[in-house]
C-alpha cells in the first residue's frame, strides 16, 4: 500500500503490554469502532486486536513421550484405551491423531476422546507390544497413565484454523452424513464452519503478522504457529479486498497439552463420519499500519465463500452460489430459489470467549506478541493426488 | 389448549382405529410426531389441540381402551455442560425449537416448540442432545 506509514512496531506494542498501557480490542469491537469513528482515528488508538475461532479441526493430534519402564521397551504397536497409536519414532515417543478410530469401531470413541480424557485427568490404559532388543528387552506392557504421570504431552496439529471454509448442502433425496454435519435432503439445510469476521486469518489475509513463530492462544494456554498448515493454498481465489473466497491458508500449531483446558479443547463425534477434535485458537493481530487496520476492519458482509453440493461424491464439487457471512449468520440463504436454513459447526460463542480471554491476557500483561520468524509463501498451491503409474511419476 | 402425549398401545388394541376416534368423537386436532409399532405393541407421540374439556374426555377414552397415556414434560434434553454452542443442531430442527440467540450466539432450546422428532440427536457432535422417550 502506498503511503502505508508505520503506526507502531512489535517492540512498542510489547512495551505497552508490559507496562499495562496497551489498547487492545477484540476484532468485533475494533470493527464497530472503525464504523463509528473512522479508520484513521481507530488505527491510531488501537495497538492490537484479538481474534478467535473454535471448531472441528480434524488434523489435530498429540505427541506423547511416556518415559521409560523398567526394564525398558521399544514400543512397536501401541493402544491407548483401545485406540491404536503410532510408535515408529524411537522407543517411547508415540503419536495419536484425533480421527484415529477405536479398534472396536465404536464411532463414539477415537483419538480425540483419548486427548479429551487426558485433559480431563482421567486414567488411560496404555498397552504396547514389541519385538524386544538387547537394549529394550521388554516385549509387552499393560499399564495406566494420566496427563499428570506422563513425561510429555504436546498438542501438535498439522492443519488448524482454516482461512475461510466451504458451505455444505445436499441436493439429493437422502440425508447424508458428512464432516460438515448432517445434511438434509433436497437442500434441507446448509452448514458452514468459520467464525467469519472474528476468525484469525480473515483479519490478516496476506499473512503479514501470522507466520512461523507467532505466539497464539491454543486450547487455553500459549501455543505457537510452527509451520504453514497442510494443504496451505495461498493462491486460492480472492475477492478484490484480498480475502480468500475458498479454503486458503491454514496453520500448523503446537502447545503443551498439560496446560490446556476442556473449555477450549473437546472431542467430537460426527455421526457416520468419525471423531474429530474441536480446538479453540485465538491470535492477536497488531495494528502495525493503516493497511493492517483496513484488513482488520473487514465485516462479515465483505467475506465471501461458496456453497457446494456435498451429495456429489467427487473432488471438485459444483459451486451452487457464492454467499457472504452476514447472509450465513442471518440463519437463512437462498439456494436454487429455495429458502434454506443455515447453521454453523464452529461456535461463535466460544470464538468470542477466546477473543475476550486473549484480550484479558494481553491487558494484564501476561501475553506478549511474537513477530513471525518467517512469513508464509504467498505462491503456494494445493496439489491434488492423481492416480498415476510408476512410469508417469518417474517421467 | 395444546398438549403433547405419548400413547402406548398394548398389542391387543393396535388393530383398533383408536386415535381416529379422538377426531371423530371429541373433535380434537391431531398431529402425529412419532409412531412406532413392534411385536409388543405400539407407541405414538401426539400433539393434541382442542378445548380442555374435549382433551380431558379424549384422554379418559384412551385410558378406557387400555392405552397408556403419558404427558410429555421433557422429550429431548440439552446438556449445557456438553454443548459447545456450535449450532450443528440448529439447521436440522424443523420447528425452530433450536435457535441461535444472535446477540450471545448461544443455542437456545425451546422444549415447548420441540416435537421430539429426534433429528438433532445424531446431528450433535458432542452428544449433548438426548432423546428421553
Amino acid at each position: 500500500m502506498n503511503g502505508n506509514r508505520s503506526l507502531r512496531t512489535y517492540d512498542e506494542i510489547n512495551e505497552k503490554i508490559r507496562s499495562k498501557s496497551v489498547t487492545v480490542m477484540t476484532a468485533e469491537e475494533f470493527k464497530a469502532k472503525v464504523e463509528n469513528e473512522g479508520l484513521d482515528k481507530t488505527a491510531k488508538e488501537v495497538d492490537v486486536i484479538t481474534t478467535g475461532t473454535f471448531g472441528a479441526m480434524c488434523s489435530s493430534s498429540v505427541l506423547l513421550n511416556f518415559g521409560h519402564s523398567d526394564p525398558p521397551i521399544k514400543m512397536q504397536k501401541i493402544w491407548l484405551d483401545d485406540v491404536p497409536a503410532y510408535g515408529g519414532l524411537a522407543a517411547v515417543d508415540v503419536y495419536l491423531g484425533a480421527t484415529e478410530m477405536d479398534e472396536s469401531l465404536n464411532l463414539f470413541h477415537g483419538g480425540a476422546h483419548v486427548i479429551e480424557d487426558l485433559v480431563r485427568g482421567k486414567a488411560i490404559r496404555l498397552k504396547a507390544v514389541a519385538y524386544g532388543t538387547d537394549c529394550y528387552p521388554r516385549r509387552e506392557i499393560d499399564t495406566w497413565i494420566s496427563l499428570e504421570t506422563i513425561n510429555q504431552a504436546v498438542l501438535l496439529n498439522p492443519r488448524n484454523c482454516y482461512q475461510n471454509y466451504a458451505v455444505a448442502t445436499n441436493s439429493s433425496d437422502k440425508t447424508i452424513y458428512t464432516y460438515m454435519g448432517k445434511l438434509l435432503p433436497d437442500y434441507g439445510n446448509a452448514t458452514y464452519s468459520s467464525a467469519g469476521e472474528l476468525s484469525p486469518l480473515l483479519n490478516d489475509p496476506y499473512y503479514r503478522t501470522i507466520g512461523i513463530g507467532t505466539r497464539i492462544f491454543l486450547g487455553g494456554d500459549d501455543g505457537y504457529v510452527f509451520w504453514e498448515g497442510t494443504q496451505f493454498n495461498s493462491k486460492a481465489p480472492r475477492s478484490p479486498n484480498g480475502i480468500p473466497k475458498r479454503p486458503a491458508g491454514a496453520l500448523a500449531v503446537i502447545g503443551d497439552l498439560k496446560k490446556m483446558s476442556l473449555e477450549f479443547l473437546r472431542a467430537l463425534t460426527i455421526h457416520r463420519y468419525g471423531t474429530s477434535l474441536a480446538v479453540g485458537i485465538g491470535i492477536p493481530v497488531p495494528i502495525l499500519d493503516l493497511e493492517m487496520a483496513k484488513y482488520c476492519a473487514v465485516r462479515d458482509s465483505e467475506i465471501c465463500t461458496a456453497v457446494f453440493d456435498y451429495s456429489e461424491q467427487k473432488r471438485a464439487r459444483t459451486v451452487l452460489r457464492e454467499v457472504n457471512y452476514q447472509e450465513l449468520k442471518s440463519g437463512q440463504i437462498e439456494i436454487k430459489g429455495k429458502k434454506v436454513t443455515t447453521s454453523s459447526l464452529s461456535s461463535m460463542y466460544k470464538a468470542r470467549q477466546i477473543a475476550d480471554e486473549l484480550k484479558r491476557r494481553i491487558s494484564k500483561g501476561s501475553f506478549l506478541l511474537q513477530e513471525p520468524v518467517q512469513k508464509f509463501d504467498l505462491e503456494r498451491e494445493f496439489k491434488p493426488l492423481e492416480i498415476k503409474t510408476k512410469e508417469e511419476v518417474e517421467k | 389448549m395444546n398438549t403433547k402425549l405419548v400413547l402406548t398401545f398394548p398389542q391387543i388394541v393396535v388393530q383398533e382405529p383408536i386415535t381416529c376416534s379422538l377426531v371423530e368423537i371429541f373433535h380434537i386436532k391431531l398431529n402425529i410426531l412419532r409412531a412406532q409399532i413392534d411385536e409388543k405393541g405400539g407407541k405414538i407421540v401426539l400433539e393434541l389441540t382442542g378445548t380442555s374439556d374435549s382433551i380431558k374426555k379424549g384422554i379418559e377414552y384412551l385410558k378406557e381402551k387400555g392405552v397408556k397415556v403419558q404427558p410429555i414434560e421433557e422429550g429431548v434434553r440439552k446438556d449445557g455442560e456438553k454443548c459447545t454452542e456450535c449450532g450443528a443442531c440448529v439447521s436440522v430442527c424443523p420447528v425452530d425449537a433450536l435457535i441461535f440467540d444472535r446477540k450471545t450466539w448461544k443455542v437456545i432450546f425451546d422444549d415447548q416448540k420441540c416435537v421430539v422428532c429426534g433429528l438433532c440427536i445424531d446431528a450433535c457432535p458432542t452428544t449433548a442432545m438426548e432423546l428421553l422417550l
